[in-house]
């Protein structure tokens, strides 16, 4: 307690001087003066006395001193010196201090952006509880080309009661769910889940309960809302516990409210109901596959699951059907599904990129300021001579490019504020996570430790060239000419070889990206998205016949089809998919019909959808109205489909079906054969499609595309609203939104990586030619005798440029050799970020060494031209 | 010794209450009969110590002699730290004593 007193009193002495000096100087003296009158009272001389008590008691001058570091912190006395010193120091170079201070603030902002979004994206935790322990489990089979395949209920509960990994095994998924209201029927996102599940991530609701195990087994109707859902349909009041709602036609009992933000991996739904299969796991094989996720025992690896569930994987596959006999179980880390691979492959270069242009602003500011170190040999040289050790002096240094870096990064985390900002708005949406970015303490400490580290960076190299230099000589030497600058010079080339390597590879980088972007940009979707309307239109949960519902789809495309401003409407039952089933087909070719295992998709489309759409017809005809329920079953299929299945034959005429060849599902026969279309995202191959007529298999709910002639297709969202809603007012309509935006968000995750990236390599490739220019300019100004004797002596303007742009073209070289070696090496680690391209491909490496050699070369010229026109005469009078 | 400085500083204020720094100094040489010298390097960063640490209280007043001097004083924190340090010594001189009794 004491000794807290005594700092407090001590920081407080050092920062108001509470005794002032000439206090304690009054009391030494009194006490010299009392010592020599008793010394004197002893009978020496009053001369004698005093020298006597000078001796007895030490010098006033001495005992001050040992007060002063009583009175305060001593080397907070030194520091605050050192601070109003480096602050001195920065005012009076203020074009140095300006370009130092902003070239470091960007760089600091700009690691602190991208660490925020690294941080929330792949480093913070999951919010469940020990969210380590939680995994994927996904049903594979290599013979299908199966990866991350669900699993159904029956499977999941051979699993769970065969292993000794996990505590537990949960299912869950998205459905499309039917909400009544007041003002007729809407559609929400309805969550399916396991009752366990909410136990599993250790969820509680924060409002009402969850199931109780026997609500559980007697399958009530018992929901749980979001929060989400919570605050917009009862503006978050109490009573919604125990309210009812009505979902897909049934009566549902709200008893609790999920936590704000609460999502299951990537499913975030509006409602959550219990999976009615779990209830029958023990006994229904097959139906309905699920997503699996698992809370792994205390202290089990994932290596260790995974060695037993695939154990588990193989004994049930010596029991299951000959079709089911190659299944294999992966466990996968939750995070590492939610956050896939390419998107932390991304992450991480771009936090990469941003740090590689810190460092070269650092080697920038740490190269400017060893040139300043050279012009303040002189200050140095008499502070040595004055006493101040070289470890004092190293200390200066290092306070003065701390208070610059300080000043950098308050200025850099304010920037950083409005990045984060920008980049939660202007993010790539299908990025996960990206909501929870935000300037909190994380964030703020890394934008700390990146400031004192470009501190300690930026003062490193002076500090060495202080200690190895003998500080004393140049005090005669009158500051004027430069003496040992080589090893100075030396480390500034270094430093602006280094800069250029790593502009080099940021360059390479960012290149092959935007090719790669070129390339998907470029890619025909097999699809025309311009001016097309897109909407979701669901059956009402009464029309349980199927006629009910072609009636519907039918009736109202033909009254789409009659407003005005449409040219063609079709219908689809989904549109962008994720996945293809691997199926048995039989397929009739020349030489008979062969059943054969095929990944392909299926899907029913009505007459108009390839018009509607935009997808070309290559062979045979559309599918028509004619197509009905009582005419032959007919199908079109897509180019793919025709090449896997017909290679080199005319597939129309042909039949196929689905299953095995004594199936008793009906022959359809193949009536046209269709573009591709990339219904998977842009960057995956078509797989093989089958499309059947709407008006034979109709689904519960489609995906309408409407043909405007407006280029603002929403704008004729509310006619074809009406338009639906006279043939059927309970029919839901939702997602409704134009067919190019949807297929935007394909790209936005590359977009998003290849524009940051291509503007830090832009800003990467500037900094180091600024560095360039500013060694080459600070070289001829130190040589400017040299050149002058060298034009006194006759050497040609012409050779005197050449000469200097040499030089600093001989370092670019140097960078460019090493950040082409380093950009082949990286490029192999980011190749699967990249599409169309290789990672060596060679046009971007040319045009990238090209660019970096011509922003040397400007780095050059204006030095060299300055070089040129020194005047003989002025530079021999120089000194 | 540190410790031991200040306990002799606070013991000869405990005894004689408020004085200045050389009279604390003339008094300990005369105790310790001239085996304690301390020198003014050594006495008033101790001063300062203690009274930052809250055991003495320094005031500006005059001498007998009409002299201005600053006057130490002992305070009640001061007071308690001089009973508990007295009690350690004490200990720490009977261990002492105890430990080179054996030995002899």
């Amino acid at each position: 307690m004491a000794s807290v007193c005594e700092w407090m009193r001590r920081l407080w002495g050092t920062l108001s001087r509470n005794r002032r000096d000439s206090e304690m100087e009054e009391e030494l003296r009194l006490h010299l003066e009392l010592a020599s009158e008793d010394m004197a009272r002893r009978g020496d001389s009053t001369e004698d006395a005093l020298r006597a008590a000078r001796l007895k008691e030490g010098g006033v001058s001495q005992a001050m001193d040992a007060m002063r570091d009583q009175r305060g912190l001593p080397w907070l006395d030194d520091l605050t010196l050192d601070v109003r010193h480096a602050l001195r120091s920065l005012r009076n170079s203020p074009s140095f201090t300006a370009v130092a201070v902003l070239t470091l603030a960007l760089a600091i902002a700009g690691n602190t952006v991208v660490f925020g979004v690294v941080d929330a994206v792949l480093l913070r935790p999951l919010p469940y509880q020990s969210a380590e322990q939680l995994a994927m489990l996904w049903t594979e089979d290599p013979t299908q080309n199966l990866r991350e395949g669900r699993s159904a209920c029956w499977n999941v509960e051979q699993w769970r009661s065969q292993n000794q990994v996990f505590a537990d095994i949960a299912v869950f998924d998205g459905v499309s769910t039917t909400l009544m209201g007041t003002d007729g029927a809407e559609k929400i996102v309805g969550g399916s889940i396991s009752p366990n599940l909410l136990p599993l991530l250790g969820v509680q609701p924060v409002h009402g309960r969850s199931w109780s195990s026997e609500e559980a087994e007697l399958r009530q109707r018992l929901v749980l809302i979001s929060h989400r859902f919570w605050q917009a349909r009862f503006g978050g009041s109490t009573d919604a516990v125990g309210a009812t709602i009505v979902l897909d036609g049934f009566p549902f009992q709200i008893i609790g409210v999920l936590p704000a933000g609460f999502q299951i991996a990537t499913l975030d739904a509006d409602v959550y109901t219990m999976s009615e299969e779990w209830q029958t796991r023990h006994t229904v094989r097959g139906g309905n596959t699920w997503f699996v996720v698992g809370r792994l025992r205390p202290s089990v690896t994932f290596d260790h699951a995974q060695a037993e569930m695939s154990a588990i994987a193989r004994r049930l596959n010596d029991q299951a059907p000959a079709a089911e006999r190659n299944r294999g179980i992966s466990v996968v880390p939750l995070s590492l599904y939610i956050v896939g691979p390419q998107s932390r492959l991304a992450l991480w270069m771009l936090g990469g990129a941003v740090f590689c242009v810190f460092l070269i602003a650092a080697a920038n500011i740490t190269s400017l300021s060893l040139a300043r170190s050279i012009g303040r040999a002189r200050e140095m040289a008499v502070r040595a001579t004055l006493g101040a050790s070289a470890g004092r002096i190293v200390r200066q240094l290092l306070t003065e490019s701390i208070v610059l870096a300080a000043v950098s990064g308050l200025i850099g985390t304010m920037l950083a504020f409005g990045g984060l900002r920008l980049i939660r708005v202007f993010g790539p949406a299908d990025l996960p996570r990206l909501n929870e970015v935000s300037l909190d303490l994380r964030v703020l400490g890394w934008a700390l430790a990146i400031s004192l580290l470009a501190g300690i960076l930026v003062a490193l190299a002076p500090a060495i060239a202080t200690l190895r230099r003998d500080l004393r000589p140049s005090v005669q030497e009158g500051g004027k000419s430069v003496s040992g600058g080589t090893s100075t010079r030396r480390i500034r080339r270094a430093l602006v070889v280094a800069e250029f390597a790593l502009a080099i590879v940021l360059l390479v980088g960012a290149g092959l990206l935007v090719r790669s972007w070129w390339h998907v940009n470029g890619i025909d979707p097999g699809f025309r998205p311009e001016r097309v309307l897109m909407m979701e239109l669901s059956s009402p949960t009464a029309f349980s016949v199927l006629t009910q519902r072609t009636d519907l789809y039918h009736r109202a495309l033909e009254q789409i089809q009659a407003v005005p401003g449409v040219e063609s409407a079709g219908a689809i039952g989904d549109l962008f998919i994720a996945n293809s089933r691997e199926q048995v087909v039989t397929i009739e070719r020349d030489d008979g019909a062969f059943s054969e295992r095929l990944r392909f998709r299926r899907d029913e489309v009505s007459a108009d959808f390839f018009k509607a759409i935009g997808t070309p017809l290559l062979r045979g005809r559309f599918l028509s109205i004619g197509d009905g329920p009582d005419a032959p079953p007919v199908v079109v299929i897509n180019d793919a489909m025709a090449r896997r299945s017909w290679p080199g034959q005319d597939p129309v005429g042909r039949r196929l079906k689905l299953g095995p060849r004594d199936s008793d599902r009906p022959w359809y026969t193949v009536v046209g054969v269709v573009g591709d279309m990339r219904r998977q995202g842009l960057e995956r191959e078509p797989v093989p499609q089958i499309f059947e007529s709407l008006a034979q298999n109709a689904p519960r709910s489609v995906d309408l595309f409407i043909r405007t002639s407006s280029d603002d297709p929403l704008s004729m969202a509310g006619a074809v609203r009406a338009a639906i809603r006279r043939v059927e007012k309970n029919a839901p309509i939702y997602g409704v939104a134009p067919l190019a935006d949807q297929f935007g968000t394909y790209l936005e995750q590359r977009r998003f990586q290849t524009s940051l990236l291509t503007g830090f390599s832009v800003l990467a490739l500037l900094m180091a030619g600024v560095g360039l220019y500013g060694l080459i300019h600070y070289s001829v100004a130190t040589r400017t005798r040299e050149i002058g004797i060298r034009i006194a002596v006759g050497a040609r303007p012409a050779h005197i440029f050449r000469m200097i742009v040499r030089e600093g073209l001989q370092l670019s070289a140097a960078g460019l050799a090493l950040g082409l070696v380093g950009a082949l090496w990286l490029g192999r680690a980011g190749a699967s970020l990249l599409y169309g391209v290789t990672a060596s491909d060679p046009f971007t490496f040319t045009t990238v060494s090209l660019l970096l050699t011509a922003v040397a070369a400007g780095g050059c010229y204006f030095p060299a031209r300055r070089a040129m026109k020194v005047a003989p005469m002025a530079a021999l009078r120089q000194e | 010794m540190q410790g031991t400085l200040d306990l002799m500083v606070m013991q000869t204020l405990a005894t004689l209450g408020p004085l200045h720094g050389y009279a604390i100094a003339a008094r300990l040489e005369q105790v310790s009969s001239g085996a304690v010298r301390l020198n003014m390097g050594t006495l008033y960063p101790a001063l300062m110590r203690l009274e930052q640490r809250g055991f003495v209280r320094g005031e500006w007043n005059v001498t007998e002699n009409n002299r201005k001097a600053r006057f130490y004083g002992i305070t009640a924190a001061g007071r308690r730290q001089l009973t508990r340090q007295k009690e350690d010594w004490g200990r720490t001189v009977s261990i002492m004593q105890a430990v080179l009794g054996e030995q002899g």
